[in-house]
């Protein structure tokens, strides 16, 4: 018995020892050739998404799958660019603004089947019937009528300038509404129990997009191909490999060996190790995630913070290009509430900012004239790759100056942090904020008397001049006359309120040279519908 | 006869553990501040008191903790795990997806561990305080101690990275789809289907983060055969067996490794146990869809379906492993049957 084991042990040895040897890299080269015909692009992106489901997905990445997949009724072609019509052929908002007419154009799902206005109609009221993280984007669409097989007719609780850009959003994505129902899919009320679609979007597609989902292992892979039917002009690309990697030097090293073609999760330093490699293409660029210091309004929580003077101190007092320093490059610092790139933007606040002695000067004038000390409260999330515990090391180090000693306290996102700061109750904190849908009207919401100023204890009645520019910019569909209301809600918050916008995120995307046309994109991360191999 | 009451005293013993495992687990994830609607919603659908009801009501967290924990051990009963909170899908579908990528690595993992260990701790005793005893010795000591998530970093940096002789992370190459599910296991699954060059990739994938994951293991494994051996050596019945003129050879393979390999069950037992229960780190560098990941995705979201899920697996892993080393010392040692 025991040679037997002995036996076994020094074959086990033997066999192992000739795999390790066995040339890896010879199979490694094998196995970058590719084994099927065609383009085949791979791409490495990060994690935190559970389905592939247009209904559900509300994360940044399933926006990357959805767009290939699926179409909206409009589309952003370019980042800074507006809102287009893609399946919508035509359209008319009536004279007072509460109902939106689309006429839709020809086209046809992966299925075969044509696309309709009863598609629209399903997929619209599913979202909000399904009552998940995205359905707040129907809340201004109070009915929606379907005339003809060709028109829709969206009929709005109020005046949304911003209806043509939730109409991109992921969620809005039209589906197949035959291939769903079939599949348990329901548009009714009662949808948020009774639709049991999920199961089935999460293994394919049911859209009308350049791309069919053929494959979706949660964690692992995402796989689409060319979809046969689609009625648009496809690239060249036949087959998208997306490949869950969340860690960025995994990432740099899968770009770097050739495995991948696009890296779209480096950091300030894989990012540098990239830069300039032969063969790979870099961008970094300002995406429209900004990280803020939060001061809240209410004394019972923010302590000395909750005074205007202190909070016009530490603004002053913020070392903007220390941040954008640690951010990395492509970084900046919005001029006020509304971030580079959006419309009615300001642009850049000056790094010349900073005032140290102006600080101390109205810390003085606040009563502080030593300083005080206090919590700031941070979670465990990142920003872009960015931790917030870093930006807190650095406020804490920048308010040190004017003698406000800063003790870091962390706190988990999902063990008290995001109770806290839903309930308004976090006095102190450094957070960040992602845009949903790609429009400036997302940042409102920091506005006071809206759901994120409400979390720094900022009541409309506080600032009853800017709260009522609130509805103003919600309402004003006119481009003019929105981007005058933008700009005045920009310069009534440059100086003022419990929120100091600290950076704007960089983003940094690698890409192999033998591809065209791929650009960072706010709404969709890479539009991977404008991406061609080069011949 | 008597195996029969000992595997029938072993199922029980397993069922009342796992529940007592369920149970506690729940109490402590009610324990941990925060709760899974602030964990999964957005910022914008918690503003939103219909989708926060949705949401409750949907995951039964609308109900008080003890009508949650009956509901739930009622299921478990009927061996339904419940639903995740955070994926929306059966617990025991997502167990099913991740487990066999979990116990692939993991079992090459442990055999690697296993059959370097054991002849490292032989060379290491037979050649004691030599040169080669003391080689082993600080590979052995690194292996314990070197951080696994460095280690997994380093490798992949020089051996995929900067030398390319193992290919990358994931479990396999992207030219090859997924083999057709038959076990999880990519290689196995890959030789089902008939195709040897997909297998043979698949298993080349498996070589990076089954060396960092065999790390530890093999340097326990190491020290304690060398050390069990090095004891056994010393004892009367060998030092008998010498003076008969039994070469060193015969003395190790026939008398003493079978003594001293009992201990280097349990660690391995235990080390095979430990892989099974995944790793966050290693699987996270190298792109692994295990249980490791998907503990960590469960926990960070307070997915508490998925918790006790997780939990109850590694659980029974420990069990189902103890019992077949409890069986395996029998094989060794006869002496532990008779026992």
């Amino acid at each position: 018995m025991k040679k037997r084991i002995l036996a076994l042990l020094l074959a086990g040895v033997m066999a192992l020892g000739l795999c390790a040897c066995g040339g890896g890299a010879d199979e490694g080269g094998e196995a970058s050739a590719p084994a099927e015909g065609g383009n085949v692009v791979a791409i490495a992106m990060g994690s935190g998404f559970d389905t592939m489901d247009p209904g559900y997905c509300y994360e940044k990445y399933p926006a990357l799958v959805i767009n290939a997949c699926y179409e909206t009724l409009f589309k952003f072609y370019s980042n800074d660019g507006a809102a287009e019509p893609c399946l919508a052929d035509t359209y008319e908002f009536s004279a007072d603004n509460m109902t939106l007419t689309i006429t839709l154009r020809d086209s046809t799902f992966a299925s075969g089947n044509p696309v309709t206005s009863e598609d629209v109609k399903f997929s619209l009221e599913r979202v909000k019937n399904l009552k998940g993280n995205p359905s707040f984007i129907t809340d201004t669409i109070a009915s929606i009528d379907t005339p003809d097989e060709k028109t829709v007719v969206l009929n709005l609780t109020q005046p949304d300038s911003a209806i043509l850009s939730k109409l991109t959003y992921s969620a809005m994505a039209i589906l197949d509404s035959k291939v769903v129902i079939e599949n348990g899919g329901t548009c009714a009320e009662d949808a948020s129990t009774a639709d049991t679609a999920q199961s089935y979007l999460d293994t394919t597609s049911a859209g009308s997009g350049m791309y069919v989902m053929t494959s979706y292992k949660p964690d692992e892979e995402i796989v689409m191909e060319k979809n046969p039917n689609y009625s648009g002009e496809a690239t060249n690309v036949d087959k998208y490999v997306i490949k869950i990697q969340p860690d960025a030097n995994t990432q740099m090293m899968t770009l770097s060996g050739g495995d991948i073609d696009i890296a779209m999760n480096l950091t300030k330093d894989t990012f540098a190790e990239v830069e300039g490699k032969d063969g790979i293409v870099t961008e970094a660029v300002a995406s429209k995630t900004v990280s803020f210091i939060m001061m809240n309004m209410d004394e019972q929580y923010g302590g000395p913070v909750s005074d205007p003077l202190v909070q016009q101190a530490i603004r002053k007092a913020v070392d903007y290009a220390g941040i954008q320093a640690i951010c990395g490059e492509g970084t900046t610092t919005p001029y006020s509430l509304i971030q580079t790139g959006f419309m009615g933007a300001k642009g850049e606040r000056s790094t010349d900012y900073t005032n140290v002695e102006e600080a101390k000067a109205l810390l003085a004038e606040a009563g502080y004239a030593d300083g005080f000390e206090i919590d700031l409260t941070v979670c465990d999330l990142a920003m872009e790759g960015i931790l917030l515990s870093d930006l807190a090391q650095k406020v804490k180090d920048d308010l040190a100056q004017i003698g406000i000693t800063v003790n870091i306290v962390p706190q988990p996102w999902a063990a008290g942090y995001g109770d806290a700061y839903r309930d308004g109750t976090l006095g102190f904190t450094v957070m960040y904020w992602g845009i949903d849908y790609n429009d400036p009207n997302v940042q409102l919401e920091f506005m006071p008397g809206a759901s994120v100023g409400l979390r720094a204890g900022w009541t409309a009645e506080m600032d009853p001049d800017l709260a009522a520019l609130y509805n103003q910019a919600m309402e004003a569909t006119d481009n003019d006359a929105r981007t005058a209301v933008l700009e005045q809600i920009q310069d009534g918050m440059y100086e003022n309120g419990p929120f100091v916008m600290i950076a704007q995120a960089p983003v940094y995307l690698g890409y192999n040279e033998r591809l065209t046309g791929v650009e960072i994109s706010d709404p969709y991360v890479v539009d991977v519908t404008l991406i061609n191999v080069a011949q | 006869m008597d195996m029969l009451k000992f595997i029938a005293k072993r199922l029980l013993y397993l069922v009342v553990m796992l529940l007592g495992v369920a149970t506690l687990v729940f109490i402590l994830t009610k324990m941990i501040p925060g709760n899974p609607v602030t964990a999964h919603l957005s910022q914008r659908a918690l503003n939103d008191p219909e989708v926060v009801a949705a949401f409750t009501a949907k995951h039964g967290l609308d109900q008080p903790y003890i009508v949650q924990y009956f509901y739930h051990i009622r299921n478990l009963l009927q061996l339904d795990l419940g639903t995740s909170i955070r994926t929306n899908v059966p617990v025991l579908d997502e167990l099913m997806r991740a487990f066999p990528a979990t116990i692939e690595l993991a079992l090459f993992a442990i055999v690697m561990a296993a059959v370097f260990g054991i002849f490292f701790g032989i060379i290491s005793a037979i050649k004691r305080n030599s040169i080669v005893d003391q080689i082993v010795r600080a590979i052995s000591v690194t292996g314990v101690s070197i951080p696994s998530f460095w280690f997994a970093l380093l490798v992949m940096f020089l051996l995929y990275y900067k030398l390319g002789w193992f290919p990358g992370p994931g479990r396999l190459s992207i030219a090859f789809s997924a083999p057709a599910h038959v076990t999880g296991m990519y290689v196995i699954d890959s030789l089902l289907e008939g195709s040897l060059a997909k297998a043979w990739d698949a298993f080349m994938h498996l070589v990076l983060p089954g060396s960092v994951l065999a790390a530890f293991t093999m340097g326990l494994i190491t020290r304690t055969t060398r050390s069990n051996l090095l004891d056994v050596m010393s004892m009367d019945y060998i030092r008998t067996a010498r003076a008969k003129g039994l070469s060193q050879s015969k003395l190790i393979t026939r008398h003493a490794l079978g003594n001293a390999l009992i201990p280097v069950l349990t660690v391995i037992g235990l080390g095979l146990g430990n892989l099974l229960g995944g790793m966050v780190l290693v699987e996270t560098i190298f792109n692994w869809p295990g249980v490791g990941q998907f503990a960590y995705q469960s926990v960070m979201s307070n997915d508490y379906p998925a918790i006790i899920g997780v939990s109850l697996l590694v659980a029974l892993n420990y069990m189902v492993i103890n019992t077949i080393v409890d069986i395996l010392y029998g094989v060794i040692d006869p002496r532990v049957r008779c026992s």
